[in-house]
């Protein structure tokens, strides 16, 4: 009996990996065709400068809610901490840092898994289950060209300036509570954060962007494509995307800090 | 002419098809009747390439399109259209962005030549007035008559439909019916229909193969389907509709 449960649950085991290394495998070969597509942009330039308005334009303010949100708490409670060791002078040194770095990028990169990438897997995963998709190579278009390589290349432009904006409204929010919160003149702000910060400081957080965008697009877009099901197959591949991006987005940001940070 | 030799279909360990054979000759209505979920509708995909199967050849004008890539499966694609039973027009697109969509797409053709084609399919489908509408503003019969018109957007020789009435109104039903005949009649366009309706196989198909646990069990001119003697088609002929 123990046997029969074992070798049961190893069959079950073997078939799960089974799955996942041809899931695997799948969405390899859907990444590879979205980049060498990429020569198509210029027949898909429309789809480019919808896909760019999506997640550049109309994300500005979910990415200055939430990168506001952070730069003020993290005045807060940083100069909070900092005034315990009566180092409240260095707030701008410390708040910077983990805007740039870390905050801002990945901040923007969960808002954007969580805006963008939902709507990638929603609608691509309603037009595979309506037939779509199913449609449009039946009569000749490669939906990967059509519908996945403009959305990656509208995030991998749109990312690098949210992701500043992020940075520049964090700081402005908190620069604006460590003068009415810490009481700390603006000057003296300022002063420890531009003249201290280091290329590398930018390099970690900027090359978070065109990472996330690759990250959210792909795996939100192949989910999309993978719905089956009906609407509720919809729903199960929209969850899906924004879970597993938004996983890779936070294990992503821990290796390019790391690597980054180590090398440079 | 279209044709399936002893193709096999798994989807994981599930046999859809199992070594079934098929042929489709040119200027022919032949319908493919068989309860839901057997695998019908797989067949048209199996046709167009859109899946590949497990072993066996599919041949569409003695061309072996089983292994070929899908960029060069486009051209083979172009001479045949397709219908979808939920019909696949894009609902954001109005109905004649609908129909100048793969023409834009896939052929170099000046403006008005792409505005001739759509005016055309329109004046076909009946629909002149509608032009500027989404698909999802018409009624079932309008959307499928739109589908049918984008599906004869490249000129093809033959028209795959998926179950071209399910969920139409029996009037609606007739016209779609007759708008397959009259392509036949008076265009030479050849179709394979897809259904679980036996009286549309007895309005319109010239011969009928019927697909029942993953073989084809009938595969003849319509009218001597009433000659078999196999239990599943003398329980449809009684039922009529298969709900199995």
């Amino acid at each position: 009996m123990p046997l029969t449960i074992i070798r049961t649950l190893g069959n079950q085991i073997i078939l799960q990996l089974k799955e996942f290394l041809l899931t695997m495998q799948e969405f390899f070969i859907f990444s590879l065709r979205a980049f060498t597509t990429m020569p198509k942009l210029k027949k898909y330039w429309r789809d480019f400068l919808d896909q760019a308005t999506i997640c550049g334009a109309d994300s500005i303010p979910i990415v200055l809610v939430s990168s506001i949100s952070i730069g003020s708490l993290l005045a807060i409670e940083v100069g909070n901490l900092l005034e315990e060791f009566g180092a409240k002078t260095m707030l701008g040194r410390s708040t910077a840092l983990s805007v740039i770095r870390e905050l801002g990028p990945l901040l923007m990169g969960l808002m954007l898994s969580a805006r963008y990438g939902s709507r990638n897997g929603a609608e691509l995963g309603a037009m595979k289950i309506s037939e779509q998709i199913d449609a449009l190579r039946a009569f000749g278009t490669d939906p990967v060209a059509k519908l996945v390589m403009p959305r990656l290349a509208a995030a991998l432009v749109m990312f690098i300036p949210l992701t500043a904006l992020a940075d520049f409204s964090g700081l402005q929010a908190a620069a604006l509570l460590a003068q009415h919160y810490h009481k700390i003149d603006p000057g003296i702000f300022w002063n420890a954060v531009y003249p201290r910060l280091v290329a590398k400081d930018f390099v970690v957080g900027f090359l978070k962007a065109p990472v996330f965008a690759i990250i959210i697009t792909l795996v939100s877009s192949f989910n999309g494509f993978s719905a089956r099901g009906g609407t509720a197959g919809v729903g199960i591949s929209t969850i899906k995307g924004i879970v597993v991006s938004s996983g890779l987005v936070l294990i992503a940001n821990f290796y390019v800090s790391k690597i980054v940070l180590e090398n440079m | 002419m279209i044709e399936l030799r002893n193709v096999t279909l798994k989807y994981g360990e599930r046999t859809i098809l199992d070594k079934v054979s098929i042929e489709v000759k040119d200027n022919t209505i032949k319908a493919i009747l068989g309860p839901s979920g057997v695998g019908k509708s797989t067949i048209l995909k199996l046709m167009l390439g859109l899946i590949k199967p497990n072993s066996g050849h599919v041949f569409v004008d003695g061309v072996d399109i089983t292994h070929l890539k899908e960029v060069d499966l486009y051209p083979i694609r172009r001479k045949m259209g397709i219908v979808f039973q939920g019909n696949a027009l894009f609902d954001s697109l109005t109905i004649a962005q609908n129909l100048s969509f793969f023409l834009r797409e896939n052929l170099h053709l000046p403006q008005d030549e792409i505005e001739k084609r759509v005016r055309e399919q329109i004046r076909f489908a009946g629909l002149e007035g509608y032009e500027d509408q989404l698909p999802e503003s018409l009624s079932g019969g309008m959307r499928k008559r739109v589908a049918i018109g984008r599906a004869l957007i490249f000129n093809p020789k033959m028209i795959l439909f998926d179950e071209p009435t399910a969920g139409l109104d029996p009037v609606s039903s007739r016209k779609i019916l007759n708008l397959i005949t009259d392509l036949r009649n008076h265009s030479g366009l050849g179709a394979v229909f897809v259904t679980h309706i036996i009286d549309d196989v007895f309005a319109i198909a010239d011969r009928v193969a019927v697909l029942y646990q993953g073989k084809f069990i009938f595969d003849d001119v319509t009218e001597k389907l009433h000659e078999s003697d196999h239990s599943f088609i003398r329980s449809i002929l009684s039922d009529k509709i298969l709900e199995l």
